[in-house]
């Protein structure tokens, strides 16, 4: 069960990142990314424990005693969703300051990069990012605090 | 701008939701934000009134899309006098609940999301009154109804988890029926965009559709709207829920999110639906309209609410249950009037159901929400509300209890309170309706109308005389009466009166408003889906 955690978690997290990058365009978005990014740390707590986060990965002391939301990853999520939602809403008030409606995105294309030769850089990927951090910081949180009842 | 302005209350709720995450660690500031957030958002709805609706030069109308993608393939938001109207109503009740939520409220509860959650709760409400589209009213339903499950089962306790659960599985059920009424609505129309669909059903034969399923869809979607209206056979949640929830939500649920079922049935049937001709014939429906399938059945639940309503209030035990069936009743006195609308034939019969409808809602979310926060007041005096265990406030708590009496006033319909203008223009359709028809039915109208205001007396006398006078119980006798929660009462009390003395302007508002719902070609117009013409 570890072993293959240690194999799949980076996979999962690969496929999630790129599926967050193409998804203003492409199959794929903030919101499946996130999902599967959730997936990925899931299997970590099944694999793992509840506390490794914390123990393994932070080197943090972890009191068996204290509630879970004293744990540091969860304090965590919640900030990486209260962050998202700001990001989210920040990005569609953007629109607002170049006198477009609300939400409107935009894209511009950067071409002759050496290595890529052109890149996309798309107003939705911003949006999209801030769903992204809400559905991660959202899940996790429920699937940490739940889990540990 | 004015285009700006149309989503400019949407904007501010939006921000008050990152604020009061932002300041979940700093219960003092949050507590601060939450009250000028809502604050803001009043400012923004009655610049949104008065701008694009009210002022002598105003538009009267206007729309916005989303992300600038046209309609009727983005998403359109809609300000009408209609939904300027509702919008005004979610406000003030709205700023007074979160006001009232801050002193009533323990510290320590308020800390746990409770005023995150209420802003969700308005933010789905103002989106459900701003959309144009029929797919983003169902998601703006669900950001409502997301909100308002957790705060349903906000105390935790076993009694409000199993409220909170079953009114989950209630409206999970209802969501999905208007899921299925929206995608059928779709396949059938081929468009989302209500003035679109609006424009198509007028005129099938030129986009080769066939409206007759849209009876049928719009049952479906109308058995949702009634679930969230609390309209008998779907009023069974209401008093469970109703009294779990913290009293300041009750009165915004009471006050506010019930008119979104009802602002959802006239806009959906008399802004959509009524310009469709279908030729199938059900019993009971005269006419081609969907509006003639709507009558009668919206016809036999509101009277039928007003008198489960009328009679559950009067076998209550405590005050909170009382107001939670009164609510029932009265949202019966918002339904019969709109069933009088759709039955009429379109002229000032119609208008003025609907101007009976938009003004009884009017009052009705002052009035119970009035009640709802006295209610409140007395049990953090008290410390209970039982109607057995109260008695003799009156002298005890002079100013709760006048703001008391002049909400249950208002409920009874004694002028010059708002509550009178309401249920004078309720009577007054049904009275014009009976001229109109003088059938067995029109007759019937009245007296279930007649038996509704004489059982709103009797309850409302009831739970005055049990709790305000007689014999001071220990309970009332060691009362300590906060002033601060009293202050909002007084100022909801206040409002009540001001609208009933200078009753003119709302009715002005009100009549605007009607007009908008039933101006179907000119919401068309405004929105001027112009894509899409090929299909």
């Amino acid at each position: 069960m570890k072993t293959t955690a240690r194999i799949v978690v980076p996979i999962i997290l690969v496929l999630a990142i790129s599926l967050l990058l193409q998804g203003h365009n492409l199959p794929g978005g903030g919101f499946i990314a996130g999902v599967l990014t959730t997936v990925a740390f899931a299997l970590i707590y099944v694999a793992q424990g509840l506390d490794y986060l914390d123990s393994g990965v932070l080197g943090q002391e972890v009191e068996s005693g204290a509630g879970v939301f004293e744990h540091r990853s969860v304090t965590a999520f919640r900030q990486t969703f209260m962050v998202g939602l700001a990001v989210a809403v920040a990005s569609g008030f953007a629109a607002l300051l170049f006198d477009e409606p609300f939400l409107t995105q935009t894209f511009v294309i950067v071409e002759h990069l050496p290595l890529y030769h052109e890149l996309e850089f798309a107003s939705a990927l911003a949006f999209d990012v801030g769903v992204y951090m809400v559905v991660v910081g959202v899940l996790l949180t429920i699937l940490s605090v739940v889990g540990a009842e | 701008m004015a285009n700006d302005l149309v989503v400019a209350p949407m904007l501010v709720v939006l921000a008050s939701i990152v604020a009061m995450l932002a300041l979940r660690p700093r219960p003092r500031a949050q507590r601060v934000a939450s009250v000028a957030g809502s604050l803001a958002y009043a400012v923004a709805v009655g610049a949104v009134a008065w701008l694009i609706v009210l002022s002598p030069d105003a538009p009267g109308a206007a729309t916005y899309q989303l992300g600038g993608w046209a309609a009727p393939f983005g998403i359109t938001f809609v300000v009408d006098a209609l939904s300027a109207f509702m919008l005004t109503i979610a406000a003030v009740v709205g700023l007074a609940a979160v006001v009232f939520s801050v002193v009533f409220v323990d510290r320590a509860n308020q800390g746990v999301f409770y005023h995150l959650l209420f802003h969700c709760l308005l933010l789905g409400v103002t989106g459900a009154f701003l959309t144009g589209d029929l797919f983003n009213l169902f998601v703006w339903f669900e950001v409502m109804l997301m909100a308002s499950y957790v705060l349903v089962a906000f105390y935790g306790g076993p009694q409000h988890t199993a409220a909170g659960f079953r009114y989950l599985v209630l409206n999970v059920v209802g969501s999905v029926l208007l899921l299925l009424a929206v995608g059928g609505l779709y396949a059938t129309t081929g468009t989302l965009n209500m003035a679109d669909m609006s424009r198509r059903l007028a005129d099938p034969a030129a986009y080769g559709i066939d409206p007759a399923p849209v009876v049928g869809l719009g049952a479906l979607a109308f058995a949702t709207f009634s679930l969230k209206a609390g309209l008998v056979p779907f009023q069974f949640w209401v008093p469970g829920a109703y009294r779990s929830a913290p009293l300041p939500v009750a009165a915004t649920l009471a006050g506010v999110t019930k008119k979104v079922g009802m602002y959802a049935i006239v806009r959906v049937y008399f802004t959509v639906f009524a310009g469709a001709t279908v030729g199938i014939s059900v019993p009971g429906a005269a006419g081609a309209s969907p509006l003639a399938f709507l009558a009668p059945a919206l016809l036999v639940m509101g009277s039928a609410s007003i008198l489960v309503g009328g009679l559950g209030a009067i076998a209550c035990d405590t005050l909170d249950e009382m107001l939670a069936y009164s609510s029932i009743g009265q949202v019966g006195f918002i339904a019969v009037p709109v069933a009088i609308a759709a039955a009429a034939p379109p002229g000032s019969l119609r208008r003025l159901g609907l101007v009976a409808a938009l003004v009884y809602a009017l009052h009705h979310a002052l009035a119970k929400s009035l009640l709802f926060f006295a209610t409140a007041a007395i049990r953090s005096a008290t410390g209970t509300h039982r109607l057995s265990d109260l008695g003799g406030l009156a002298s005890r708590a002079p100013v709760l209890a006048g703001c008391f009496f002049v909400g249950s006033l208002s409920l009874v319909g004694i002028p010059p309170l708002t509550g009178f203008f309401g249920k004078f223009l309720v009577f007054e359709a049904a009275a014009r309706q009976f001229t109109a028809s003088s059938g067995l039915a029109g007759g019937a109208v009245i007296a279930v109308v007649l038996v509704g205001a004489v059982l709103t007396i009797l309850y409302t006398t009831r739970a005055w005389t049990r709790s305000f006078w007689g014999r001071r119980t220990p309970a009332v006798e060691g009362a300590t009466v906060r002033r601060s929660q009293v202050a909002v009462l007084v100022g909801l009390a206040a409002l009540i009166v001001c609208l009933g003395i200078g009753f003119d302007p709302v009715f002005e508002f009100a009549t605007a408003a009607a007009e908008a719902a039933l101006d179907r070609e000119g919401y068309v117009e405004l929105v001027g889906p112009a894509g899409g013409d090929g299909a």
